[in-house]
């Protein structure tokens, strides 16, 4: 038999209750043993239940493939908007017909992305965007946080397969922040972070397989730019623009250069 | 990336675990979860723009709730599976008070069973309700909204499906009634 309060006693270990109610039920514990079990049941049930059932997470290619299906969402919203403006066009002038046009071949340039974009995919780019979108949406961004590249590299020698440069570039506005471990083309790849005025920039490193870098491409949203330097291979990735994606690219190779002519 | 996606992609995707794990338990197959999953984030990025104020988790696995019911209809309209039919009792607390565990019939008394086999046994409205309470860490407020009934039904839910696993489970560990007479 339970008690008549068990639902109470139930919602206080959710605690669904206020203060006042809550305070009320444990007077009630206080007099009623059944309670009482009741609340050491519920606590073993939870207990049990938190470490026994299985807490999955969402299989690698079910995400990739949920992520290209919102990929060519986008591209459908993309071009509903310009097939709305063509309409708009029309009762336009001249020039806005001129506009229309190049509204065509903003569509058929789009088409076109969609129509070669699965050729040109390669599994690395998938690998570092993947990277990238994780370490801003979870708390892993940052396995060593310092503004000190001399704090950085060494850590990356204990925890990588490699040895990047490192450097902070606070002054051109690239602010380092700090390091991460990434698993990346079954390596141990070397992540140096820096932020640019709002946006993060990962720039990945890892012991180059192939013999030249990919092409430079963007990617749901995100430029990645890659470089290579002697057997070392970079990407550095972000949603800054181009230029100022580039401008951090032109830094590091600088240093780059600096430090194979010492 | 447009504004909107970016948006999607910080505010929603965090619950893309919770989701999957919630289409796992409701769906029939890993298969049948996977196509939910999908079909529920594609519907959530569409319907993404009428999302208001914070609760972003229960929004997004009342949608997963929804495909799922999307799919078992379209499953039986085929003819492939029932739908499992809902019954609640209209006076659920004397029920847990005094009448048998309506779950017996469907939870198996198989001594071997682990919790997991259990919890995958009860009646799709205790399991989802006590899942969503106790591995989604949703308040009452949100599970009657994920599962759209009352209040009170969540609670009766909760405490029909707690006490059920409790018979089955507890003593099993313990080897002896848990419940003080």
């Amino acid at each position: 038999m339970l008690c008549p309060e068990s639902l109470r006693v139930q919602a206080y270990f959710d605690d669904q209750m206020d203060a006042v109610t809550a305070a009320d039920i444990e007077g009630h514990m206080g007099n009623c043993a059944r309670c009482r079990a009741l609340l050491q049941d519920l606590q073993q049930l939870r207990t049990a239940m938190r470490q026994e059932l299985p807490y999955a997470q969402t299989p690698p290619a079910l995400r990739a493939r949920i992520m290209r299906a919102l990929d060519q969402e986008s591209v459908t919203e993309t071009r509903q908007a310009q097939r709305q403006g063509r309409t708009n066009w029309r009762t336009g002038s001249f020039w806005a017909g001129a506009g229309s046009g190049l509204g065509v071949a903003a569509l058929a340039a789009t088409l076109a992305v969609l129509f070669f974009a699965p050729l040109l995919r390669t599994p690395v780019v998938d690998e570092l965007v993947g990277a990238h979108v994780n370490s801003l949406l979870s708390t892993h961004l940052i396995d060593v946080v310092s503004t000190d590249r001399h704090t950085v590299k060494p850590w990356f020698a204990g925890h990588t397969d490699v040895s990047p440069v490192v450097a902070d570039f606070d002054p051109q506005g690239y602010k380092l922040v700090g390091g991460r471990v990434d698993y990346l083309q079954h390596q141990r790849a070397a992540v140096v972070v820096y932020q640019h005025g709002q946006h993060v920039i990962n720039v990945f490193s890892w012991a180059a397989t192939e013999r030249s870098a990919p092409n430079n491409v963007t990617r749901n949203g995100y430029h990645l730019a890659f470089w290579k330097v002697g057997d070392l291979e970079y990407c550095a990735v972000s949603d800054t623009g181009w230029d100022e994606l580039l401008g951090l690219v032109r830094l590091l190779q600088g240093v780059s250069a600096r430090e194979a002519s010492e | 990336m447009d504004d909107r996606r970016r948006r999607f992609e910080l505010q929603v995707l965090p619950h893309l675990d919770a989701a999957y794990r919630f289409a796992r338990w409701l769906a029939r197959s890993p298969e049948d979860a996977d196509d939910v999953v999908q079909e529920a984030m594609l519907r959530a990025y569409r319907g993404f723009d009428a999302l208001r104020g914070s609760d972003v988790k229960a929004w997004l696995l009342t949608i997963v709730k929804n495909c799922h019911l999307t799919a078992l209809t379209q499953q039986q309209r085929r003819g492939t599976v029932p739908l499992p039919d809902e019954h609640d009792a209209q006076d659920e607390q004397a029920l847990i008070a005094t009448g048998p565990d309506p779950e017996s019939a469907t939870v198996s008394q198989d001594q071997e069973r682990t919790l997991e086999r259990l919890v995958s046994a009860l009646p799709d409205p205790y399991r989802e309700a006590l899942i969503l309470r106790e591995i989604e860490d949703l308040d009452y407020r949100e599970i009657a909204a994920v599962t759209n009934v009352p209040l009170g039904t969540v609670m009766s839910r909760l405490a029909r499906a707690r006490a059920a696993l409790k018979k089955q489970w507890l003593q099993q560990v313990e080897g002896e009634p848990h419940a003080v007479p």
